[in-house]
C-alpha cells in the first residue's frame, strides 16, 4: 500500500506526466472541439477517427513533400476538410446513414493511407519545442502548457474561438437552433442542411489540424494505427462533457491524461502491465461517460436527418 | 418603413393575382386573387385542405406558384423565400413548429434574421415591443419553460420584430383560451388601427371571422368562392358558401366552429346521442366504471409533474370531453393512457382492475384504445404497411405459435379497410402514403378491432375537413353507442360540447371542474378554462365524483 | 433519442377524398426498377473507375490489379473454397447485425465481439478435451455467449445509463483486443506452452487438436469448412423470422418508432435487449467459426485475429440493408475481395488497395437508395402532404 501511494506521489510530482497528459489532451481537444459544434448542429460523426487519421497521414505526406511543418499543418487541414466533404453531402444532402456513412469513410481513409504511406513512404519528423518564457518556469505544469512543440499551441486560441462561435454569433445560433428544432430552424428560414454540413466541415478543419499535430508535433512520423481509436474518445469526451465548450475540455484532459499514462508511467519508473494501460482509456472513458453524462441536454435532433415536410 | 406605412390606402398592401399553385395533379390553388388592404384585417375562410395555407406559404415565399403575379405596395414582385417576404415587409404568425425550446425568447426572435449580431439590442427590442402591446414577455426566458399562450406571443413578437407592414395568422386560437383570444384580437386591432398595418387572419371558425376581421375572402377546394364585407356577412352565409353545400348549423356547428349555436343544442338536450344525458350520479353507486383515474400524478418525458392529481371516472356508454387549453396535460394524460407514461401516484382502474399504466402495453392489454394527438409519434408506424398498421396492436390474433401468415394478415387488413372506407392502394401500400383522414381511419380501425371498454381519442378530428370530422364523430357516437366508454380529449371546445355527456376542464394537471352537458353554462366554462376558481372547482369535482 | 415534445402533425390535413386517385400516376415499376437498377450499375462502376485512378497514380497498372483480384477470388484453382470460406463469418456477423438494427439498436463493436467468441472458444478447445464434436458444440455455444456478453455490456449500459451503444460498442473493441492480447501472454489462459525446439516463444494459442476442428468440404479442389450449410440455414432462418414471426414483427415496430411500439405492448429494454445479445452471440460464433474452420490463423488464435472480420461483416449487413439474401450475396463478394488481394503481391501494388476498393464500393452503394428514398418521398409528399 505503502508503494502504491508512493508511486503515486511519484507520478503526480513528476513535470513528464503533466506534458504527456497534455499532449494527448490536445490531440482530443483539436478533434472534439470541431466534434462540438458538428453535434450541436445534430451530426454524431463517427467519421471523426478518419478524419483525425487523414489529416495525420496529409501532415506527413505534406511535410515529406515540402519539408515544412507550416505546410504539413495545411495539407492535414485541407485533408480533414475533404474527408468531412464527404460525410457532410453524403448524410446531410442525400440523407444517408451518418453512422453508416462514418463507418465507410473511416474503413476508406484507413485503406488509402495505409495504401499510400506503404507505397510513398513519406519522410516527417516532429516540430521543435518552442519554450514560452517565463510561463514555462511555473512549476510542475509550466513545461506542460509552455514548453511543447509548436503545433500544440494552435489548440489554445481555438477553445475560445469555438465558444465565441457557437454562443456569440448568428452562425452559432443558427446551429444550435439546427440541432435542436430542426423543423423550426426551417421555418425560421434556416437553411438546416447547410448548416449541419458547414458545422462537419469545422469538424473536419480541426480535427484534420489535430491529425496534422498527431504526426508533426506529437509523434514525428505516421503509422496506421497512430490515431488509434482517440477520434472516438474524442467523440466520447463530447458525451462526457454534456456538450458545453467547458465540459468537452474538461473531458479531453481527463481522457488524454489516462491516455499519456501508457508513455510517462514507464519513463518515470513505474512497469505496468502494457495491456491494461492501453485499454484504461477506453475503460475509464466507458466508465466515466456512464457515471457523470446524463444525456438531458442532448441536441435534440442529435443522429436524425431532416428532410423537409418529413416527421 | 414609416412612409410605406403612411402611403395612400387606395394602393393595396398586397394584391395576388389569378395564382396558381398545383402539386402533381392536384390543384391546391385555382387561378386565385387576393388583395390585402392597409388598415383592415381581412379573414381568409376555408376548410382545411381548401388551399388558404398554400395561398399563405405562397406570399411568405415557402412554396413558388405556378402562375400568377404579386404586387406588394403596387410594385411586382418575386418572393422566393422567407427572407425575401420580410425584406418587403411580410411577416407571419406561424400555428406550430417555429421555436426552438432550449434557446431563450430573444434568441427565438431572432433567428433567421441577418445582419450583425447584437444580443443586447435584440434583448431590447423584444422588451420594447413586448411592453407595445401588452405582451409581457420576458425577453431572457427558456421558450421550453413557456405555456403555450406565452409562446404564441413569443411568435408574434418574432414577427413585428422585424416590423411587417404586413401580417399572416395562421389559426392563431387553437392555442388560446377564450379570454387570451380576446387579448390577440386587441393586439391585432392596434396593429392595424393605429400602425396601419395589413393583417390577413386563416381561419376555419365562422365565430373568429365574424368577430374579428373587416372583410373576408372564402376559399373552397383550392379558389375563391365569396369576397365580401364582413359587416355584411352572418353564420349562414358564411357555412354554405365554406362548405359548398346547404349545412346544418346545428348539427355541423362544431366543424364550423360555432360555439354559441353548438352550446345551445347543448343546452337543448336536442343533439344528445342518447334520449336523455346519462347521469352519473344515478348509478355511480352500482356501476364499475370503464376507466377510472384517481388522484394521479405523473411527470411527462422532460421531468416537469404534467398530471397533478387528476381524477375521472368513464362509464359504459358514456362520451367524457376534457376540456382545456392546449398544454394543461393532456398531451400526458393521453400518454399515461397509451402505457407511455407511468403514474408516480393514484390508481388508474379499468373495469374495476387496477393497472399499471407504464408498463408496456399494460393499457392496451386491459382494454383501453388510444387515438392519439399525433399519430406519427405513437399511433402507427409509418413505414410498414397499411396492413401491419392494422394489426400493431393484437398480431397475435393472426398468429399461431409466434408465427403468423402475411396472406391471412393481408385478407383480414383488405376487409377492415373496406368497412372503414380507407382510401389506399392496398394492404401493402406504406402507410406514409395515406392522406391525414384515411391514416386517422385506419388507427381507428385497428382500435376497434380489439373489442376494447373504453377509447381515449385525444384531438381526433384535427387537421381533418368537414367531411371527415363528420365522419370521425358519427363514428365516435356509435362506439359510445355500443357500450364504450369514451374519453374524449380536445382543445376544440365545439367538439367537446357536441359529443359529451359530461364536461371536465383540465387545468395545470388535474381536473378543475365537471358538469353535465346539459347544465354547461358557456360563460362559467371559459372562466373554468383559464383556470378561475379552480381551488372551488376541485371541490364541486370532488362533490360530482 | 424520441424527442418527448408533441409533434403537431406535419402532413397536415386531409384533401379530397379523390385525392388518391388523381394523385399523379406513378411510372411504371419495370421502369423504376431499371433505374434503379441503372443507378447501382453506375455508382459500383464510378466506385471501380476511382480506384483504378489511385492505383493508376500510384504507378500500378490497374488491369493487373483487377485480374489479380478476379484470379485470386474466383478464377485460379481452388480460390472459390477460399472465398467461402471468407464469407461464412462475414455472413454470420452481418445477419446479427441486420437483427439489432431492425430492433433500432446500433452494434458497431462486431470487431470486439468476434475476438472475444473467438478467443474463448479457442480456451474452450484447447482445454477441454473429450470427444471431438461436443468439444466442437461446446466451443460454438461459449463462442456465442463471450460475444453475447461483450454486446451485453453496451446494452446493460444503454438501457440502465443511457450511454449511447454506438459509442460503447466501439470503445469495447479496443478492450477486447487488449484483453485477449494480455490473454494470449499468460500460460493459464492462452499462451501455448513452450516448446523446446523453438527459440523464439510466440504469441500464439495451441492449435486446436485434430479431431475439434469442423470438418472441411472438398468440390473439385475448393474446398470450405462445412459451417457453410450452418449458415445457409442460418440465413434461411433469418428470412423467417424477419417474414413471418410476431417477434421480427414486433423487433420492426420498435425500430421503426419506440413509441407506438411501447404502447403495443413490446418492452423497448426486453427487446432492444434481446437483439443486442442476439446480435453479440452471431459475432462471437462468428469467431468461433472462423477458429475451427481452419481459413484464419490455422486453428491457432492470434493477435488480431478477428482480422477485420467483425468490420467487414458490419459493413455487409449495411450494404445488404439488412435482407437475409442480400446479406449472402455481398458477403461474398467482400470475401472475393479479401481473397483476391492475396493474389495482389504479383502486380507490385500493395494489397490494402481491397480494402480501398471495399470501402468505395460501400459509399457508392449509399448512395442510390438515398436517392430513390428521397425522389419516393418527394413524390408522395407532393401528392398528398403539400396541401393546406
Amino acid at each position: 500500500m505503502g508503494g502504491f501511494l508512493s508511486a503515486i506521489g511519484d507520478v503526480v510530482t513528476n513535470d513528464v506526466t503533466y506534458s504527456g497528459a497534455m499532449r494527448f489532451a490536445a490531440l482530443l481537444a483539436f478533434a472534439a472541439i470541431g466534434e462540438t459544434i458538428a453535434e450541436k448542429a445534430g451530426t454524431l460523426n463517427i467519421s471523426l477517427e478518419g478524419m483525425v487519421l487523414g489529416g495525420a497521414f496529409a501532415g506527413a505526406l505534406g511535410m515529406h513533400l515540402t519539408e515544412s511543418v507550416t505546410l504539413g499543418l495545411v495539407f492535414a487541414t485541407a485533408v480533414g476538410v475533404v474527408v468531412a466533404s464527404v460525410q457532410a453531402n453524403m448524410s446531410h444532402r442525400l440523407t444517408a446513414n451518418q453512422f453508416v456513412v462514418g463507418l465507410a469513410l473511416n474503413t476508406l481513409v484507413l485503406g488509402i493511407a495505409s495504401f499510400l504511406n506503404t507505397s510513398i513512404q513519406p519522410v516527417s519528423k516532429a516540430a521543435h519545442r518552442f519554450e514560452i518564457k517565463p510561463l514555462s518556469e511555473i512549476p510542475l505544469v509550466g513545461d506542460a502548457f509552455f514548453n511543447q512543440p509548436w503545433p500544440l499551441y494552435l489548440v489554445y486560441p481555438m477553445i475560445p474561438a469555438a465558444w465565441w462561435l457557437l454562443y456569440r454569433t448568428r452562425w452559432g445560433l443558427e446551429v444550435r437552433a439546427v440541432g435542436e428544432n430542426p423543423q423550426a430552424a426551417d421555418v425560421s428560414g434556416i437553411d438546416v442542411n447547410k448548416r449541419r454540413r458547414q458545422s462537419v466541415y469545422i469538424a473536419g478543419l480541426t480535427s484534420g489540424l489535430g491529425g496534422g499535430y498527431l504526426v508533426l508535433g506529437q509523434i514525428g512520423r505516421f503509422e496506421d494505427a497512430i490515431v488509434g481509436g482517440q477520434g472516438f474518445i474524442a467523440i466520447a469526451a463530447v458525451i462526457f462533457g454534456g456538450w458545453t465548450m467547458r465540459g468537452v475540455i474538461g473531458g479531453c484532459v481527463l481522457f488524454g491524461t489516462v491516455n499519456s499514462f501508457r508513455l510517462t508511467l514507464p519513463t518515470v519508473g513505474h512497469e505496468l502491465n502494457s495491456e491494461l494501460l492501453s485499454a484504461a482509456p477506453f475503460v475509464v472513458t466507458i466508465v466515466t461517460v456512464t457515471f457523470f453524462a446524463y444525456r438531458t441536454r442532448e441536441p435534440r435532433a442529435l443522429a436524425q436527418p431532416f428532410v423537409r415536410g418529413l416527421t | 418603413m414609416a412612409d410605406r406605412r403612411t402611403a395612400g390606402t387606395d394602393v393595396p398592401a398586397v394584391q395576388l393575382t389569378s395564382i396558381s399553385k398545383s402539386f402533381g395533379a392536384i390543384v391546391a390553388c385555382d387561378r386565385v386573387d387576393l388583395t390585402l388592404h392597409r388598415g383592415r384585417i381581412h379573414g381568409i375562410l376555408g376548410e382545411n385542405g381548401a388551399g388558404k395555407s398554400t395561398l399563405m406559404k405562397v406570399l411568405i415565399g415557402l412554396v413558388l406558384p405556378d402562375r400568377g403575379t404579386i404586387d406588394v405596395d403596387g410594385e411586382r414582385c418575386q418572393i422566393r423565400d422567407p427572407q425575401d417576404a420580410a425584406g418587403r415587409g411580410i411577416g407571419m404568425v406561424h400555428q406550430h413548429f417555429s421555436l426552438v425550446e432550449p434557446l431563450t425568447v430573444w434568441e427565438n426572435v431572432m433567428l433567421g434574421d441577418t445582419g450583425p449580431f447584437d444580443a443586447t439590442a435584440a434583448r431590447r427590442r423584444v422588451a420594447e415591443i413586448s411592453e407595445r402591446y401588452g405582451l409581457g414577455v420576458d425577453p431572457g426566458a427558456k421558450v421550453g419553460d413557456l405555456s403555450a399562450g406565452v409562446r404564441q406571443r413569443v411568435e408574434i413578437i418574432k414577427c413585428l420584430r422585424r416590423d411587417p407592414s404586413i401580417l399572416i395568422f395562421d389559426e392563431p386560437t387553437s392555442v388560446l383560451t377564450p379570454g387570451e383570444s380576446e387579448r390577440l384580437f386587441d393586439v391585432l386591432r392596434l396593429a392595424v388601427r393605429e400602425e396601419n398595418r395589413a393583417v390577413a387572419l386563416v381561419s376555419h371558425k365562422l365565430d373568429e371571422i365574424l368577430h374579428a376581421t373587416d372583410e373576408v375572402t372564402i376559399m373552397r377546394a383550392g379558389a375563391v368562392v365569396k369576397r365580401m364585407e364582413t359587416a355584411d356577412a352572418d353564420a349562414p352565409l358564411l357555412a354554405r358558401a365554406m362548405v359548398g353545400r346547404e349545412v346544418s348549423l346545428r348539427s355541423e356547428a362544431s366543424a364550423l366552429g360555432l360555439i354559441e349555436t353548438v352550446a345551445e343544442s347543448a343546452a337543448d338536450g336536442e343533439d344528445s346521442h342518447h334520449g336523455e344525458p346519462e347521469g352519473v350520479e344515478d348509478d355511480s353507486g352500482t356501476r364499475v366504471p370503464a376507466l377510472r383515474l384517481r388522484d394521479v400524478v405523473a411527470r411527462g418525458l422532460d421531468g416537469r409533474v404534467s398530471l397533478d392529481g387528476l381524477s375521472i371516472d368513464v362509464f359504459d356508454s358514456q362520451i367524457v370531453g376534457v376540456a382545456g387549453v392546449e398544454g394543461n396535460g393532456q398531451t400526458a394524460l393521453t400518454d399515461l393512457l397509451s402505457s407511455l407514461l407511468s403514474a408516480e401516484a393514484g390508481v388508474v382502474e379499468v373495469d374495476g382492475v387496477e393497472v399499471q399504466p407504464g408498463r408496456p402495453g399494460a393499457m392496451a392489454g386491459a382494454g383501453v384504445a388510444v387515438i392519439p394527438e399525433d399519430r406519427h409519434a405513437s399511433g402507427c408506424v409509418l413505414d410498414m404497411t397499411v396492413a401491419e398498421n392494422l394489426f400493431l396492436v393484437d398480431i397475435e390474433r393472426i398468429s399461431n405459435r409466434g408465427i403468423y401468415d402475411p396472406a391471412v394478415m393481408r385478407r383480414d387488413a383488405a376487409r377492415l379497410i373496406e368497412d372503414f372506407e380507407i382510401q389506399t392502394a392496398g394492404p401493402d401500400a406504406p402507410f406514409w402514403s395515406l392522406s391525414g383522414g384515411n391514416q386517422q381511419r385506419v388507427v381507428l380501425a385497428r382500435e376497434l378491432s380489439y373489442s376494447p371498454k373504453v377509447l381515449v381519442a385525444a384531438q381526433p378530428t384535427r387537421g381533418l375537413d368537414v367531411g371527415a370530422i363528420e365522419w370521425m364523430t358519427d363514428r365516435l357516437r356509435e362506439v359510445a353507442d355500443s357500450g364504450v366508454g369514451v374519453l374524449l380529449i380536445s382543445s376544440e371546445l365545439e367538439e367537446i360540447l357536441q359529443l359529451s355527456d359530461r364536461v371536465a376542464v383540465l387545468f395545470r394537471g388535474r381536473i378543475i371542474g365537471e358538469m353535465d352537458r346539459a347544465d354547461v353554462d358557456l360563460e362559467e366554462l371559459g372562466l373554468l378554462l383559464g383556470g378561475a376558481g379552480a381551488a372551488d372547482a376541485a371541490q364541486e369535482a370532488g362533490v360530482s365524483a | 433519442m424520441s424527442s418527448q415534445q408533441p409533434q403537431p402533425a406535419a402532413e397536415g390535413p386531409e384533401t379530397a377524398p379523390t385525392a388518391s386517385a388523381a394523385a399523379p400516376p406513378a411510372p411504371s415499376r419495370l421502369r423504376e426498377a431499371g433505374e434503379a437498377a441503372a443507378m447501382y450499375l453506375g455508382c459500383i462502376v464510378a466506385a471501380l473507375i476511382v480506384s483504378a485512378v489511385i492505383v493508376w497514380a500510384t504507378g500500378g497498372s490497374w488491369q493487373a490489379v483487377f485480374s489479380a483480384l478476379l484470379d485470386g477470388s474466383l478464377r485460379a484453382p481452388g480460390r472459390w473454397g477460399e472465398t467461402i470460406g471468407i464469407a461464412i463469418p462475414l455472413v454470420v456477423v452481418a445477419l446479427g447485425t441486420a437483427i439489432n438494427g431492425r430492433a433500432g439498436v446500433v452494434n458497431i463493436g462486431q470487431e470486439g465481439q468476434v475476438m472475444m467468441g473467438s478467443a474463448f472458444a479457442a480456451y474452450v478447445g484447447v482445454n477441454m478435451g473429450g470427444p471431438g464434436p461436443v468439444v466442437i458444440v461446446c466451443l460454438l455455444i461459449v463462442g456465442a455467449l463471450a460475444g453475447a456478453m461483450w454486446a451485453g455490456i453496451a446494452s446493460w449500459l444503454l438501457y440502465w445509463r443511457r450511454v449511447p451503444e454506438v459509442l460503447t460498442t466501439l470503445l469495447l473493441i479496443t478492450v477486447a483486443s487488449q484483453a485477449t492480447g494480455y490473454a494470449l501472454k499468460v500460460d493459464w489462459l492462452l499462451l501455448a506452452p513452450f516448446r523446446e525446439d523453438r527459440s523464439v516463444r510466440n504469441q500464439v494459442s495451441d492449435q486446436l487438436p485434430g479431431g475439434v476442428r469442423l470438418p472441411r468440404i472438398d468440390i473439385w479442389g475448393n474446398d470450405f469448412p462445412i459451417s457453410a450449410i450452418a449458415v445457409v440455414l442460418m440465413a434461411v432462418i433469418v428470412f423467417l423470422l424477419f417474414r413471418r414471426s410476431v417477434w421480427g414483427f414486433r423487433l420492426r415496430m420498435l425500430g421503426r418508432n419506440p413509441r407506438t411500439a411501447q404502447r403495443a405492448g413490446v418492452s423497448t429494454v426486453k427487446y432492444g435487449t434481446t437483439a443486442m445479445l442476439i446480435s453479440g452471440a452471431c459475432a462471437g460464433v462468428a469467431g468461433a467459426m472462423m477458429l475451427s474452420g481452419g481459413d484464419f490463423g490455422n486453428y491457432r488464435f492470434t493477435p488480431g485475429f478477428a482480422n477485420n472480420i467483425g468490420w467487414e461483416g458490419l459493413l455487409v449487413a449495411l450494404v445488404a440493408r439488412s435482407h437475409p439474401v442480400g446479406i449472402v450475396i455481398v458477403a461474398f463478394s467482400f470475401a472475393g475481395l479479401r481473397a483476391g488481394s492475396g493474389f495482389l503481391a504479383a502486380t507490385g501494388v500493395e494489397r490494402e488497395i481491397s480494402q480501398v476498393v471495399l470501402a468505395l464500393l460501400v459509399l457508392a452503394l449509399l448512395v442510390p437508395p438515398a436517392i430513390l428514398f428521397i425522389r419516393q418521398r418527394r413524390r408522395a409528399l407532393s401528392a398528398t402532404r403539400d396541401r393546406t
